[in-house]
């Protein structure tokens, strides 16, 4: 009867047995996989789970609320014969790129200005985070209202200039819309970009800026020979995290357009939403969300090959 | 010894949490007992004191009657759908539902029979309109008791209509044309949905199509029969209809654009549910006094077509007490109780039983009345076709109203009409 015996009710620290299996979790082997054990089972349920289920679904036909039955790749097959999913597949690939590309662009000439010195250096960047911030649909509702042609500041102006009357029809036009997307879709995503990349300029010693500067490097030799490799790997990271959240939005087009006009600006996520929540055919729906895994593998893949920095 | 003691009351603790648990599943699932409290599920309304009465009134009239409560689970407009599946995926969640369109099918096997009530129901309010059956009854037998259509009609300025000399409403599209020509160049273009909504641009290009005789999908509901020349022709009217009476961005309109459009005084006609003229007395009384409502216009089949919108309540299979639910949807029809429910939305929601045809309702706002007398022409999307999975995946996919909209933005009638025969094909196919 010693205090050993009441280990939950009074903490005592008793040396000799905890350091057993103190000194068996801090053996490096041990204590790496009790980190990793964690996160390994809150992906497993939360990512790994759905996605075998999601897996799985597009195998069978699968009508909401009804059993369904094993149908190997027809719904694959499907979706390969129907021309929307086709268009579906352009317009993924449209929007993706033009957005990552102005948003890669726009954030580093953002995250460049924002690290000069200047007044209310702190304020500007804690605004600059606002579009970051704001609930998706709440700001897309507000979008929405801008782009309106008969309300909105846009035409507005275009009238007032004497520009355009009554001016361009910002969601109805097919090519427009499109355009309206990606112009909403990198205001929404460009603090991301500038933030992150304005952490990786920080990074980057000044001393180097000055040895440059001394060897007669211009500002731009130094933004090219010093800047950029140095923030490649940042850019590298932030690049891959913006394509694959572009080319799986959902909120934008849904509250924006639906994938009008005539599904020009469908994309993945909606029209896998509208097969799966609409027509009631999980299968079918998830058929069309798993072909985003392929192309977004391989652009992954290719820019892992052409964007890594080298290390050696 | 005291370690021993210990170990036991929380090997107790947990063997009686355990039995508790199991006591209150049984408990629930105890036979003949009346459930404490029931939910039912419903999509926000247009209408805020509609929500209102049955959350106060009507709920605590029947916890007074029976001891019952009833919940009244609000969700938000558009999400009623995912919410009613997630319900029916897991068995679990609320009772009972609002269902909408074809979703009695869609979720057929989830959801209760419900023919003997149907019935008893139907004798007391003088009989079901017959085309709700459409959309309620699945393989013969009645899978949601229906409450109300959330008609589309016809929205129109009185006043611009005078000021070019249309002093009624016109009988026909071609009539309507001529109209929208004139108030287009009197600066008060049209304005209908094209794009990809939930509800309008069905509501008024299915109608249309059929009142030119055209049909997605013969009364087999196998045939695809969108390649005709009625259909052709109902495409070549909307793309002069839209290049004549509208503008651009109807093609990129979801539901609510047009209820803007129409209260900003953008344009003078569009096709909706009462909720115009509902927000416009409210909130725009100026408005609301030259805003009238009017059937859609006859085809050249002779015909007027509308679309079939109807609110109907279903009870789950997995509701904890089915007979109790059956007992409180007789309840809520009973025309001496449901009556005031409807009143309280002012005809926003057409009956399916005779006995209000002429219900007092009625004439309280007599411009709502076309809403009562559309309800003899309406269907689902896809009629003639029985409701099917391949039907919602047709409307999921927006194969009309996109083979309309390609040609208004300028594809050939040919070209629009071969594309949504293919898709229809596609769909259709023989499993």
């Amino acid at each position: 009867m010693s205090t050993t015996a009441l280990p939950a009710a009074v903490y005592v620290p008793v040396p000799r047995r905890a350091s057993g299996f103190r000194r068996w979790t801090e053996r490096e082997d041990v204590f790496s996989w009790l980190m990793i054990i964690p996160p390994v089972v809150f992906l497993l349920l939360l990512v790994g789970y759905p996605l075998a289920y999601g897996v799985w679904l597009s195998l069978e036909n699968r009508p909401v609320a009804r059993a369904g039955t094993f149908v190997g790749l027809a719904n694959f097959i499907a979706d390969a014969h129907d021309p929307v999913f086709w268009q579906v597949v352009q317009n993924t690939f449209v929007y993706t790129f033009f957005a990552t590309v102005l948003k890669m662009v726009g954030g580093l000439g953002l995250a460049l200005v924002m690290n000069q010195d200047f007044k209310f250096k702190n304020t500007v960047r804690a605004l600059m985070l606002l579009p970051f911030i704001v609930p998706t649909v709440l700001s897309t509702i507000a979008w929405m209202w801008i782009l309106d042609p008969a309300f909105a500041p846009v035409n507005w102006f275009l009238r007032y200039l004497n520009i355009a009357n009554p001016g361009p029809s910002w969601l109805g036009n097919a090519h427009l819309a499109m355009m309206s997307l990606i112009i909403v879709n990198v205001w929404r995503g460009l603090p991301f970009y500038g933030i992150t990349l304005l952490a990786g300029l920080q990074t980057i010693s000044p001393e180097l800026y000055e040895a440059a500067t001394i060897d007669g490097a211009s500002t731009w030799d130094r933004f090219v020979y010093v800047t950029l490799p140095l923030l490649k790997p940042v850019i590298y990271i932030v690049t891959m995290f913006s394509v694959i959240f572009t080319f799986a939005d959902f909120q934008l087009v849904y509250v924006l357009t639906r994938g009008g006009p005539a599904n020009a600006t469908h994309l993945f996520a909606t029209y896998a939403f509208d097969l799966a929540m609409g027509a009631g055919q999980l299968g079918l729906g998830a058929s069309v969300a798993l072909a985003m895994l392929p192309p977004l593998a391989l652009i992954i893949v290719a820019m892992s090959i052409y964007m890594k920095p080298n290390k050696s | 010894m005291a370690n021993i003691i210990r170990a036991a009351s929380r090997r107790d603790v947990l063997t009686i949490s355990a039995l508790s648990a199991v006591g209150g599943l049984l408990g629930a699932a105890r036979v003949g007992a009346a459930p404490k409290s029931m939910t039912l599920m419903h999509e926000s309304s247009f209408i805020p004191p509609y929500d209102a009465y049955i959350k106060t009134t009507m709920a605590q009239a029947y916890e007074k009657a029976t001891g019952i409560k009833i919940n009244y689970d609000v969700v938000s407009v558009g999400s009623l759908q995912t919410r009613v599946t997630t319900a029916a995926e897991t068995g679990t969640g609320p009772d009972m539902s609002c269902v909408y369109f074809n979703w009695p099918y869609l979720f057929d096997e989830k959801l209760v029979d419900v023919g003997d009530i149907a019935e008893e129901i139907g004798k007391k309010g003088g009989g079901w309109h017959d085309n709700v059956k459409e959309a309620v009854v699945v393989n013969g037998k009645w899978k949601a008791i229906p409450f109300g259509n959330v008609g589309q009609l016809m929205n129109y300025r009185t006043d611009w209509f005078d000021e070019v000399g249309v002093k009624e409403f016109p009988d026909t599209w071609d009539g309507l044309l001529e109209a929208g020509i004139k108030l287009k160049k009197a600066g008060h273009p049209f304005g209908y949905e094209l794009g990809h909504g939930f509800g309008d641009n069905h509501g008024w290009l299915y109608p249309l199509l059929w009142s030119y005789g055209g049909r997605e999908v013969d009364t087999d509901g196998k045939t695809v029969a969108i390649d005709s020349a009625e259909t052709a022709r109902a495409v070549d009217f909307c793309r002069e209809f839209y290049q004549k009476t509208m503008f651009e961005d109807v093609l990129g309109w979801t539901d609510v654009s047009n209820n803007k459009a129409f209260l900003a005084e953008q344009i003078s006609c569009t096709n909706n549910a009462e909720s115009i003229l509902y927000i416009a007395k409210k909130d725009f009384p100026d408005i609301g006094k030259v805003t009238s409502q009017a059937q859609n216009p006859k085809g050249p089949t002779g015909q007027r077509f509308h679309i079939l919108a109807p609110w109907s309540h279903a009870i789950f299979t997995h509701a904890q007490d089915v007979k109790a639910a059956k007992e409180f949807l007789v309840w809520l029809m009973d025309p001496k109780n449901v009556a005031g429910w409807y009143d309280i939305a002012v005809s926003y929601y057409a009956p399916f039983l005779h006995m209000f045809d002429n219900a007092p309702m009625w004439t309280a706002e007599p411009r709502n009345l076309p809403y009562r007398d559309s309800l003899e022409t309406s269907h689902l999307p896809g009629w003639p076709a029985p409701i099917s999975r391949q039907q919602g995946e047709s409307v999921a996919k927006y194969v009309v109203v996109d083979m309309f909209a390609k040609a208004c933005g300028g594809k050939s009638t040919k070209e629009v009409i071969a594309d949504a025969a293919a898709q229809l094909k596609q769909i259709f196919k023989p499993a």
